[in-house]
């Protein structure tokens, strides 16, 4: 793709400065030293060349697929492939005249690279790592950027002990959104292709013209492979066009039975948007992702709204009520895993079943529209479901219109767009609130939840936010401790007093038995004989007797 | 959307009108052919469809109850978006509620030019007693904005068939229209498409959100 015009630029000496190709330009550091028009341009030609890639695989699994289908229904394979008409070379010229506007959005392209809200990670990824960057991409696609529940509902409880000025910080921005979850790349393709062979398995039942569909499936995925840089809206268009045509088609295939043609429609919405997820879901072009973050941060600043403020008619005392606000919490989120839009459109029909059912129990009567939406609002507004703005846009841009307009679905999934929009222009009237009270609740320097806590006296008319009002609190209890200490104290120092005393009125007592039972005591004699009373009754001693002889 | 050249048309009517005039009560008078009761099978009344077959050809109705609390009033335009038909509806003893029709109309016209079929509603005719617009004004107004008018008792089932069935007819034959001209037009790329968007509406005069009957 050749785009080189005719030179414009002042030429300057200071070759250092100039573009490395020579083309005469200033180069850039940021752009390994090579002018905008050169960079684009290698830029373009890595793409190109991974386009082909992309190609080539695409026509390898198409002919292994082909293959399958060929030897898994042989009775149509009398039918030459070529027979038909090809419908989707309309769509090829189609590209043809879009290329020629590439241009223009490969430069929003490279700019948002740069930009600080790219969502590779910017950062870390320095602008002049190009392969890098094709690589994170590529890692991009194969993992998807599925959050896992635990670190959706982790992010959430973070959401709600967040305090309000740390919030917006921009820092954060960046690390939430996309978590790429590894696990994920074996999953995707096993879900691939357990889809692809759904498909050919219910095209099957169709005999002839299930063949045909199939090809021009296949065709309309690979072509737009081609096209991952056209704005959302243009994605948008090609695969509504798709749908239009295809269609229109089978409506006469089947004689205008409008059931058997949204039946198969169904099928091909399924088999295509599984493949085309990727790429087209809160693609770079739009600004889905940076409204995600607004919402997301949005949701999180309006912890405070409570049932009565929204007029819910639900009663979460009831266990039941709660188990169905509860199970709807849990579809609004889940919704995200999803991949084709009619699968996430099913989500929030089971949500709102959940709602109706809630209402129901707490009610007695049917719910109508405006008991409905309030629940719903009060529902998004405790899920903060992951990616909301990303979905809605994809749901709104890929689901096949027959569904999105006139069936239950559609409708569940209006009041949705309508909760979001509600939640975004949401003030101080909506709630029933003074536009004070709002403030005060907005900028979290009161919460009215908080009003019966045992700090509340603390708060008197003096601007006290939550953590102020938790450092009294803590500054109560450790007083409390203090006085508690003291009283140990106290009771140690009586106790020791007791103890003193008790000593001393032992000791007087013992004095006292003492004093009472003089202990006599008596001299006792040194000499054995002293005490021998009857010393005078013994024999005198033996006198020497001499014998002459 | 009409379902283009099939037999079986689908339409999207929505249903409009302040708190309590009787926007649920309409509906499940004619799905469900009960008022007040304790016995009503739906789970729902907030969406409602009904399959009809109108000289021949089958009709799926898809009717759509929005929220009428004033807080709720920018929505409009994301629940009337892609719709063939709206119904209107004011309470006769209610002057106010017929002022609140007047802007819808306005607002409808706006937004959906001259494709959307409007039906004019006065509901509660059992009060006549306690009427407090008049028929004339009411149906005067009507025609002069291109709109049916009808009157109808929730609680007496009056008129509501026939207003519904008439709506239906309107319906087929702008639907019939459209598709002959889309049939002469070269291609159709019917792709001005959905998105999503909320007008502001003019500053609401501060008033407490909900009305008589907001339950909560
Ligand atoms: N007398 C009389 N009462 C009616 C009639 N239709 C409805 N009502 C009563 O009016 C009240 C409101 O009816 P709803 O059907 O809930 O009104 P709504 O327009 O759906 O109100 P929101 O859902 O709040 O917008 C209920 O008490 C009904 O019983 C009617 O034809 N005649
Ligand atoms: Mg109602």
């Amino acid at each position: 793709m050749s785009q080189r015009s005719e030179r414009r630029g002042i030429h300057v000496d200071q070759s250092e400065l100039l573009c490395k190709k020579g083309c005469g330009y200033y180069g850039n550091a940021a752009w390994q030293g090579l002018c905008s028009k050169c960079w684009r341009e290698e830029y373009q030609k890595a793409r190109q060349r991974q386009i082909q890639e992309d190609w080539a695989l695409a026509e390898k699994l198409q002919r292994e697929e082909e293959a399958a289908y060929v030897s898994s229904h042989s009775s149509s394979q009398t039918q030459p492939p070529q027979s038909h008409s090809q419908p989707s070379l309309a769509t090829f010229s189609k590209f043809e005249e879009k290329k020629t506007n590439e241009k223009t959005r490969k430069v929003t392209t490279v700019k948002k690279f740069f930009s600080p809200s790219s969502r590779t990670a910017p950062k870390k990824v320095p602008p002049e790592k190009e392969s890098e960057k094709r690589e994170k991409e590529k890692e991009e696609k194969l993992q998807g950027r599925r959050e896992s529940h635990g670190e959706t509902l982790l992010r959430d409880l973070k959401g709600i002990f967040t305090q309000p000025w740390d919030m917006g910080s921009p820092t954060e921005e960046s690390h939430e959104g996309k978590t790429p979850s590894p696990s994920i790349t074996r999953q995707s393709s096993i879900e691939t292709d357990r889809v692809s062979r759904d498909f050919l398995e219910f095209l099957k039942t169709l005999q002839k013209p299930g063949r045909e569909i199939h090809k021009q499936s296949r065709a309309f995925i690979e072509s737009m492979g081609n096209k991952k840089d056209l704005s959302a809206e243009e994605l948008s268009e090609c695969v509504q066009d798709f749908y239009q045509g295809m269609s229109d088609r089978l409506l006469n295939h089947f004689k205008g039975s409008s059931e058997k043609v949204d039946r198969v429609m169904d099928q091909v919405e399924k088999y295509i948007m599984t493949r085309l997820y990727k790429s087209v879901f809160c693609p770079e072009t739009s600004d889905d992702e940076k409204k995600d973050l607004a919402t997301q941060r949005r949701i999180r600043a309006l912890h405070w709204v409570t049932i009565q403020m929204l007029c819910v008619p639900v009663d979460e005392e009831i266990p039941e009520v709660s188990d169905s606000v509860v199970k709807a919490i849990t579809d609004i989120i889940e919704m995200d895993s999803k991949r084709v839009p009619r699968d996430k459109l099913a989500f929030i029909t089971s949500c709102s079943k959940h709602i109706f059912n809630a209402i129901r129990v707490t009610k007695n009567e049917p719910a109508s529209a405006d008991d409905f939406l309030p629940t719903l609002i009060y529902i998004v507004l405790k899920a903060n479901p992951p990616r909301l703005q990303s979905n809605i846009q994809y749901i709104t841009r890929f689901c096949n219109p027959s569904r999105l307009m006139t069936g239950e679905d559609g409708y569940y999934f209006t009041n949705l767009c309508c909760a979001v929009a509600f939640i975004e222009k949401l003030d101080a009237h909506s709630l029933n609130l003074s536009p004070e009270d709002f403030e005060r609740y907005m900028s979290g320097q009161a919460s009215p939840r908080r009003q019966d806590d045992p700090a509340a006296w603390l708060q008197s008319g003096s601007r006290v936010n939550p953590a102020l009002s938790q450092i009294h609190h803590n500054l109560s209890v450790l007083s409390n401790l203090e006085k508690r200490q003291q009283q140990v104290m106290e009771g140690a120092q009586s106790l020791q007093t007791e103890l003193a005393e008790w000593q001393d009125s032992v000791a007087r007592e013992v004095q006292e038995i003492l004093e009472r039972y003089p202990l006599e005591i008596k001299s006792r004699a040194s000499a054995i004989d002293a005490e021998n009373v009857e010393n005078d009754r013994l024999p005198p001693p033996l006198q020497p007797q001499v014998f002459a002889g | 959307m009409a379902a283009a050249g099939g037999k079986t048309y689908s339409f999207k009517v929505v249903l409009l009108g302040e708190g309590c005039v009787g926007k649920t009560s309409l509906v499940l008078r004619y799905c469900e052919n009960k008022f007040n009761d304790k016995h009503i099978t739906t789970l729902q009344a907030s969406f409602l469809t009904k399959k009809l077959n109108i000289t021949g050809k089958r009709v799926n109705l898809a009717i759509w109850d929005t929220a009428g609390q004033e807080r709720f009033h920018a929505l409009g335009p994301i629940y009337y978006r892609d719709s063939n038909g709206a119904i209107l509806v004011y309470d006769v003893t209610d002057e106010d509620s017929f002022q609140k029709v007047k802007n819808w109309v306005k607002e409808l016209r706006k937004m959906l030019g001259n494709e959307i079929c409007l039906c004019i509603v006065g509901n509660k005719i059992d009060l006549e007693k306690e009427r407090h617009v008049s028929v004339e004004e009411a149906e005067g107004y009507a025609e002069s904005v291109g709109a049916k008018h009808y009157h109808t008792s929730a609680k007496l089932n009056k008129g509501i068939e026939e207003l519904f069935l008439d709506l239906c007819k309107r319906m087929m034959e702008t639907a019939q229209v459209e598709e002959r001209s889309r049939g002469n037009g070269a291609s159709q790329t019917s792709t001005a498409r959905r998105g999503v968007q909320i007008v502001d509406d003019e500053p609401q005069t501060a008033m407490p959100a909900g009305g008589c009957c907001t339950s909560g």
